[in-house]
């Protein structure tokens, strides 16, 4: 709590001091404050409920040198028991070993897909929501009738990036990376304290989405593969449950200034005995054209757990899953003059093979300018085992 | 999965050696904004901050829309040149007062990063062939002195260009 009450000063020290040092050495600033906030009024017809909900994201940049540079992002906002919650969704240090690779240490952002690295933050999001594959993550408060498929999106450990240019339109990226990874996730009685040392939305999610496993469990025979998916634990810890870090990379084809195609792969032991794996691949796609975007992910995950078989000895199932999402984005301000600053945005996806689902969402945007936008957008959640989900958001988002 | 990556690894270092000779090319930032600074996010106006603060930001854009280092300082240099004050906009004039180049100040502000002209250039803005012809030279003038007024999320930069010295540009784009 302390900490909490700490940080507005932290925050107004750190922008004191770097705008004396600023205007100290005034082309050589090495601190700068960026991020962004947001507002939002949902309205849920599943959870019966409508409610607004705040966020502020600071982001601390410092330039040590040209070569080492450091970037820390916060988020605040309140919960919905009215406390105030910080989340550090990266804190890592860059460093530029040549023109074109950069280690990175720290906790950062993973480089898996494009949504959770790169596109994010709702002033740069199209819709007021994240997509159903990535669960709850950077988009939808409380319950979240998806289930996402790979829920993270920083983790501590060590990347590299390595930059192929060829020529002026055309590059490779490569990213690679080691963190600490995935483990179970905590037994339920342990809920509460675990809540109390880390208010991290995904375990809300996971919570309820269990709780609804169950219900059904009570009306229905489910398909029992449906049940037994092991919940993991997602959110990145100083400590690792097991010496097997998480794998993973990504490698990217740019098409200047139009296109970025890329495939990831992530991969770790989650249990204590590492005998257990958890493995996702991805496609992704961001296409921008004169007057629309396109943006898409495919995400496959192998999840395996332990079943006992007629002798009672363990043996190693694996569930598979998969789903995807399309998003177009029709800027219909850069066609029509009337229309400036509009946006209409359209977005499906599914879930398959365990917990499917499907949504349509249906947006229109206005942008106020290039970092300013209101966002209405309406979604609509078919859940194959469960209760389906309507609802409706009205966001507005700034970077600063 | 190791030996796709090699496999991409070996194909791409033999195109590397095709194009190497962009690490030798002078890189235009304009250019490098058209680029790259329009795919994730609107681009953002360069105003918003000072050239202090774009100095701590740019190394995290470098990261996440993975440019080299070289194209980074190329757009810190075009934001420096975009962001000085109208005084040295008098200055370069008074120096070429006779007839400002309008040739040069089209290449030196990197119009043709973000702007195609004769079907060759970028293409975060409109071609400019036709705009005067179509829009008026008031039009022009205007734009050029404050790009937001028509479109508060412009990512055209204000340049330190005097009225003389776009009536220069209008003169070499309509020639
Ligand atoms: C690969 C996606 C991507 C590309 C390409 C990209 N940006 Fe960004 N940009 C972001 C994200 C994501 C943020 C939000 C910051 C964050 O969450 O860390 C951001 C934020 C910013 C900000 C706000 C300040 C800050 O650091 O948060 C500025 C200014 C900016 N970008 C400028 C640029 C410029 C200039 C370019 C071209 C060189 C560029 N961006 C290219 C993804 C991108
Ligand atoms: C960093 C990229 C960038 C640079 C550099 C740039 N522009 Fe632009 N410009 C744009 C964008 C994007 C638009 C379209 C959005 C708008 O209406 O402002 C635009 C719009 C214009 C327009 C209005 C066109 C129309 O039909 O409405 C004119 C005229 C123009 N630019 C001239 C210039 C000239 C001359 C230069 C060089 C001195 C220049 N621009 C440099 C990005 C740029």
């Amino acid at each position: 709590m302390n900490m909490l009450k700490l940080l507005p000063f932290a925050i107004a020290t750190a922008v004191a001091s770097g705008h004396l040092l600023a205007n100290e050495q005034q082309n050589n600033s090495r601190f700068a404050l960026a991020g962004y906030g947001d507002v939002k009024y949902e309205d849920s017809e599943l959870m019966d409920t409508s409610a607004f909900s705040a966020r502020f994201v600071p982001i601390f940049l410092f330039s040590l040198s040209d070569q080492m540079h450091i970037e820390a992002e916060t988020e605040i906002s309140v919960d919905e028991n009215g406390e105030t919650e910080i989340e550090l969704e990266y804190a890592d240090i860059h460093y530029f070993l040549s023109d074109t690779t950069t280690f990175t240490a720290g906790k950062f952002l993973l480089p898996f897909g494009q949504y959770g690295p790169n596109l994010h933050p709702s002033w740069i999001n199209r819709s007021a929501f994240s997509p159903g594959i990535y669960g709850g993550l950077g988009g939808h408060g409380g319950y979240q009738p998806m289930q996402g498929l790979l829920p993270v999106m920083s983790d501590i450990g060590v990347g590299i990036q390595h930059i192929i240019p060829l020529g002026k339109n055309q590059k490779i990226f490569f990213d690679v990376y080691m963190t600490n990874g995935l483990a179970t996730e905590a037994p339920h009685d342990d809920e509460e304290d675990a809540h109390d040392e880390e208010p991290v939305q995904d375990e809300h999610e996971e919570v309820v989405v269990d709780e609804h496993a169950e219900e059904e469990d009570e009306h229905e025979e489910v398909d029992d593969h449906a049940l037994e998916l092991p919940e993991l634990a997602f959110e990145a810890t100083s400590a690792d449950n097991n010496s097997d870090k998480a794998f993973g990379g990504r490698i990217a084809y740019a098409f200047l200034p139009g296109i970025e195609v890329g495939a990831s792969y992530y991969t770790a032991k989650y249990d204590d005995d590492e005998k257990l794996g958890f493995t996702a691949t991805g496609f992704d796609i961001n296409w921008m054209g004169n007057h629309y975007i396109v943006r898409g992910e495919y995400i496959k995950t192998e999840t395996d757990a332990f079943e006992e078989d007629e002798h009672e000895e363990n043996k190693v199932i694996t569930f598979d899953r998969n789903g995807w999402y399309l998003q177009a984005t029709f800027m219909a301000g850069k066609m029509f003059n009337v229309l400036q600053g509009t946006d209409f945005v359209v977005e499906y996806a599914e879930t398959n093979k365990i917990n499917e689902a499907e949504r349509w969402a249906y947006g229109i945007n206005y942008w106020l300018d290039s970092r300013a936008v209101i966002k209405a957008t309406y979604e609509d959640t078919t859940v194959h085992d469960g209760e389906d989900d309507k609802r409706f958001a009205i966001q507005y988002s700034y970077g600063f | 999965m190791r030996s796709i990556i090699q496999i991409l690894l070996v194909a791409s270092l033999s195109l590397l050696s095709a194009f190497s000779s962009y690490a030798a090319e002078k890189i235009s930032g304009a250019e490098v904004i058209n680029n790259n600074c329009a795919r994730c996010h609107n681009a953002r106006a360069v105003h918003e901050f000072s050239i202090p603060e774009w100095k701590v930001i740019m190394p995290h854009m470098r990261e996440k829309a993975h440019l080299t280092g070289k194209e980074t300082q190329a757009v810190l240099e075009f934001l420096e040149l975009t962001s000085q004050r109208a005084p040295l906009a008098k200055k370069v004039a008074s120096e070429k007062m006779i007839a400002p180049d309008g040739k040069q100040l089209f290449v030196q502000f990197g119009c043709q990063g973000c702007h195609s002209l004769k079907g060759d250039g970028g293409t975060v803005g409109p071609a400019l062939d036709e705009t005067i012809k179509n829009k008026g030279i008031g039009f022009f003038i205007k734009k050029l002195q404050n790009p937001q007024f028509n479109n508060s999320s412009s990512p055209m930069p204000k340049m330190p260009l005097n009225e003389q010295q776009i009536k220069a540009i209008a003169q070499y784009i309509k020639s």
